[in-house]
């Protein structure tokens, strides 16, 4: 049986690919940060598919010590369970702020979890995503479209716009898959990045002040249950012959922004590399 | 430039030293909180490539400071800023409060203020400039019913502060008093704005622009800074009515928001 790891799978897109990969067959391995809600996504789930194999994790992302600490429960896991083999990471958890917020290490939290959680948790798992030949795939949105990454000020420390903040952290998520592809692809791993296109979650209205969270009440009413996406996860992670696009949205490829090049997914690569404290690079060396 | 930023590792404090980071100042930070020191050291260093130093304190304690003087002047560190963001709340009616967390704020936002304050005055650089800010609150205008302890600790602030900034004068020394509004730094914190409703919004500052602008002006010599537009228009009207008023219209707005927020919190 295939294992597969879904970040923020106690509520929203993430709950609903989880029940589908378990649907089909899968070892799913849920990261989520509330006991409460995890315990309650457990039961949703099995009341569902009471054949489920779904285990729970619980880990705050926004924080680098606990995602470090997670990854080493769940590598553990591997090790006595999976041959040490991991098939798929789907890096979904996400946030949208109102205001300037940070981590416990200062870091804007819309880039800090969009993003930076992503690629640590990316690198923690990497060895046993080596050893499966795995996939991983990314939460976007076509909102990455009409940015550019601003080099200088990456946490928008200066000038702070909370959706200049997301756009930028889904256009982070891309050029992280690029970069991924570039290094990886050769050592069989494929990363993508799925647009679930306007879902019905309640991401706007977490944490978020009065007026995000009024458009967001707005915006969702037009928007697809979240089981619609999940189906382009479960496509992404069932094709026997990893596909070859970047970017896909209901099983289909699509077209991305043209920021989205090798020379800006170095540069992403090399800030959070930093700004995680890792190598990518020592991945191979062991 | 050296700084020194107490309550370093969270609200206002972190963002302070973010802010100090972006413009490469040499950092000493503390805070009770010596996983979150370790953290924001960490955070600092990897997104502005510079060193910062930490030790972690309790400034209510005068063994504790007297320890982390003593590792400031093993080092010879010598400042040109300092930066009192330590500070606490708690909410709610005098009498239903618990004792000892009471004396705790005053201890904390004006005893352990005025320590830390006087021990890194004797140990500015000499012959340069020196900086200091206290961080009031916007609290401190009026007698605050339900957060009567607080608002009284920041108004001792604002006070002293003028004071001492004649007094300092002369010795080439700013004093900037940050008298901010609500901003949101916690979920705790937004909670508490959200349960404000419209006005708890409207008062709220933002984290970055308060934290860039209050070492942008304390550095040009001024002493107050009241963020935001309504905040200055509240602070003025909170001086030319008479405080008794202003207590009643307070009390009758916590109160309305103390329940709603008690009620989402728990």
């Amino acid at each position: 049986m295939n294992t597969v790891v879904i970040t923020g799978a106690s509520s929203g897109i993430g709950l609903e690919t989880a029940l589908l990969l378990t649907q089909k067959g899968y070892n799913v391995l849920g990261i989520g940060r509330s006991e409460i809600n995890c315990n309650r996504a457990k039961e949703w789930i099995l009341s569902k598919n009471p054949d489920a194999n779904i285990t729970f994790y619980l880990a705050d992302l926004m924080q680098q010590g606990e995602i470090t600490r997670a990854a080493d429960e769940i590598n553990e896991y591997l090790n006595e369970k999976c041959n040490g083999k991991l098939y798929a990471l789907i890096n979904n958890a996400g946030c949208v702020r109102s205001w300037y917020m940070t981590t416990n290490e200062g870091y804007e939290q819309q880039f800090a979890l969009n993003h930076l959680a992503g690629f640590l948790l990316t690198y923690k798992l990497m060895p046993a995503l080596l050893k499966a030949g795995g996939r991983v795939i990314m939460t976007g949105s076509q909102s990455h479209k009409g940015i550019k990454i601003n080099w200088d000020n990456i946490m928008l420390q200066k000038r702070y716009n909370p959706l200049t903040a997301y756009k930028q952290s889904k256009l982070c998520n891309m050029l992280f898959a690029k970069g991924l592809n570039d290094r990886f692809a050769i050592h069989g791993i494929r990363a993508y990045v799925v647009d679930p296109g306007l879902v019905k979650t309640d991401i706007g209205n977490k944490e978020t002040g009065a007026l995000v969270n009024f458009i967001w009440s707005l915006r969702k009413r037009h928007g697809v249950p979240p089981s619609v996406p999940a189906e382009t996860y479960a496509f992404l992670c069932d094709k026997k012959n990893a596909p070859e696009g970047l970017y896909y949205c209901l099983c289909k490829e699509k077209k991305y922004s043209r920021q989205v090049t090798s020379e800006n997914a170095d540069r992403l690569f090399k800030l959070s590399e930093r700004l995680c404290g890792v190598h990518y690079g020592e991945v191979l060396k062991i | 430039m050296t700084v020194l930023i107490t309550g370093a590792a969270g609200g206002l404090g972190r963002a302070l030293a973010n802010e100090c980071g972006r413009r490469r100042y040499n950092l000493f930070l503390t805070d009770i909180n010596a996983e979150g020191l370790s953290c924001i050291k960490q955070g600092l260093e990897r997104q502005f490539d510079i060193t910062v130093a930490t030790a972690a304190c309790d400034l209510t304690n005068k063994e504790s400071v007297d320890k982390l003087l003593d590792i400031i002047d093993k080092h010879e560190i010598r400042f040109d800023m300092l930066l009192n963001a330590a500070g606490m709340d708690f909410e709610g009616e005098f009498i239903r409060r618990d004792r000892e967390q009471l004396v705790k704020i005053v201890l904390l936002n004006n005893a352990a203020t005025l320590r830390i304050t006087h021990a890194i005055l004797k140990r500015r650089r000499p012959g340069r400039q020196f900086t200091i800010v206290f961080v009031s609150s916007l609290a401190s205008i009026v007698p605050m019913p339900l957060k009567a302890t607080y608002a009284a600790s920041k108004r001792f602030l604002l006070d002293f502060a003028a004071a001492l900034r004649q007094e300092l004068r002369k010795d080439d020394v700013n004093v900037l008093t940050l008298c901010p509004g609500g901003m949101v730094t916690t979920k705790d914190t937004m909670l508490g704005i959200k349960a404000q409703g419209l006005l708890g919004e409207a008062t709220t500052n933002p984290l970055e622009s308060v934290s860039r602008i209050t070492i942008d002006r304390a550095l040009a010599g001024k002493s107050i800074y009241v963020p935001g537009i309504l905040n200055r228009i509240l602070s003025f009207l909170a001086r030319i009515i008479p405080r008794t008023w202003a207590a009643a219209a307070v009390y009758r707005r916590w109160n309305t928001a103390q329940s709603k927020w008690l009620s989402i919190s728990s």
